[in-house]
């Protein structure tokens, strides 16, 4: 009995082993070639996912993204050491982002010819029972862009960046016995949210908030959490806002494709294209 | 750029390595807390797992087999986010009990097979002599308890100092996510993430270097 147990359990590994080694091969053999493009991992899109968006798109808008295989990553910093190892090839970022990591390192690099050419639009995402915080963000996001503020803001933040020279420090409103709002901040998207040397969560969104509080008479509190806890944060009351990305609308993509249920999401504040970079080593002399 | 000019700017400029305190101070921090907690209800545990009060065991066996065998970053979010999500608790305190609970359940099991491996004719030859109880643990249980627990325990205290770099997870800066903001900011990963590891590197040979200390003193 004994004997025959375990031919059947050496049968079985055998088997399993061989179906896996098969599909892996196989996977291996269609990756072959194709161009490996880092990419953040969506809070609420798996990559299976994330791979019929990507051949809706296809099919649909004509653009050669076959040729490349998405790899995720849950922080900037490691898909940026995953291109200088030469992990992957290339990565996808904002064009903020990408300027930031310029100034920072030349030998970081745009790479103009690519076949994609999306705009994201950030926003705050909330819980959906919080209809009167959305009103509120809403109102404000529309005062800031219609009297400049937010472009007053982008250019200070963003635009004006150089290697030597960071943001400037922002200043969170403090209001005596105010409502307190806390936002849910990664720090890992410079230049629009990073952590300044002194330990303290500073950046274009970082600034953006500071205005809403000051207009809304509210306090801002930021809680500095990883990635991939943001949804968790917010369901779970931990924190009010977190911040969002809409992936780019269009008849294939839907504004909340990738929103988990009982999130709702305001008007952006904030629209970038995506670009993708690459890593040139400087060559030894 | 310089590499000396590049580790300036990364580690020391603007503050830069006072940030880097703050965060080893949160992991030291939640480190000792834990250990401390996590002794005694690992002690408590060893004992009703040890103990001729079936219930006990049970529950003993239940606990241990459940911590030990999830991971502990699961345990944190499960605690953060759901069990004291609505209680406005610190979230430095719940790390705390966190780590407590999961090193508890490591060194229940440690102390339990260091108290297999003891000669129990050595205790009974002290009850046999007129020691009482608490001498004959005292005396003769407890010193080679430590001497075999010592090794093991003290892979564990390094241990728990590594698993506390997932606190980021719940809204605490510790000395990972200090490392990462740096990181980010800096545009520098590889040499960021090689300065944190020399640092936790250096915290794990504090330590070895403390039990040494107390390896001479006990010769």
């Amino acid at each position: 009995m004994k004997k025959i147990f375990a031919l059947l359990m050496i049968c079985s590994l055998v088997l399993l082993t061989g179906c896996g080694g098969g599909d892996g091969d196989k996977k291996a053999d269609d990756d072959a070639g194709k161009i490996k493009l880092g990419m953040i991992t969506r809070l609420n899109a798996s990559e299976e996912n994330f791979s019929v968006f990507m051949k809706k798109i296809e099919e649909t808008l004509d653009v050669k993204i076959a040729s490349h295989t998405p790899v995720f990553f849950d922080r900037l910093t490691q898909m940026q050491a995953a291109l200088q190892s030469e992990q992957i090839d290339e990565i996808s970022t904002y064009r903020s982002v990408a300027r930031y990591m310029i100034a920072k390192d030349p030998q970081f690099q745009v790479l103009k010819d690519h076949s994609l050419e999306f705009i994201d639009s950030f926003c705050f995402a909330l819980r959906e029972d919080d209809t009167e915080l959305k009103d509120s963000l809403n109102m404000v996001i529309k005062e800031m862009q219609a009297d400049g503020t937010l472009d007053r803001l982008t250019k200070e933040y963003i635009i004006d960046i150089n290697a030597e020279s960071e943001p400037p420090v922002v200043e969170l409103p403090h209001f005596n016995s105010a409502q307190t709002i806390k936002v849910a901040v990664t720090g890992d998207l410079p230049p629009l949210d990073y952590v300044s040397a002194d330990g303290k969560p500073a950046g274009f969104n970082t600034a953006v908030l500071a205005e809403i509080g000051n207009r809304m008479l509210k306090n801002i509190e930021l809680v500095e959490i990883d990635s991939g806890a943001r949804a968790a944060a917010l369901t779970s009351k931990q924190a009010d806002v977190i911040f969002w990305a809409i992936v780019p609308v269009s008849e294939i993509i839907p504004q909340d494709s990738d929103k988990p249920k009982g999130v709702t999401l305001t008007e952006p504040y904030y629209k970038d294209k995506i670009v993708h970079m690459i890593f040139k080593p400087e060559e030894t002399k | 750029m310089e590499f000396t000019e590049l580790i300036y700017k990364i580690f020391i400029k603007d503050s830069g390595w006072l940030t880097i305190l703050n965060g080893l101070w949160v992991t030291v921090q939640i480190s000792a807390l834990s250990l401390l907690f996590g002794t005694l209800l690992g002690s408590l545990m060893c004992f009703f797992r040890m103990s001729k009060f079936k219930p006990l065991k049970i529950f003993a066996q239940i606990y241990i087999s459940i911590i030990r065998g999830s991971p502990v970053l699961m345990l944190l979010m499960l605690l953060f986010y759901g069990v004291f999500a609505r209680t406005g608790i610190n979230p430095l305190l719940v790390a705390v009990i966190t780590f407590s609970m999961h090193t508890a359940a490591h060194v229940a099991e440690l102390l339990r097979s260091a108290l297999m491996a003891l000669d129990k004719g050595q205790l009974e030859a002290a009850r046999t002599l007129g020691f009482s109880e608490f001498q004959a643990f005292k005396l003769v249980t407890l010193p080679q308890l430590a001497r075999i627990a010592k090794p093991v325990y003290q892979s564990t205290v390094v241990n728990l100092i590594q698993w506390t770099s997932v606190v980021g997870y719940v809204t605490i800066t510790d000395l990972t996510r200090v490392i990462n903001n740096i990181a980010s900011r800096t545009m520098q990963p590889i040499i960021t993430i090689t300065g944190g590891m020399i640092i936790y590197l250096a915290l794990s040979y504090f330590i070895y270097g403390i039990f040494h200390l107390t390896d001479k003193k006990i010769r």
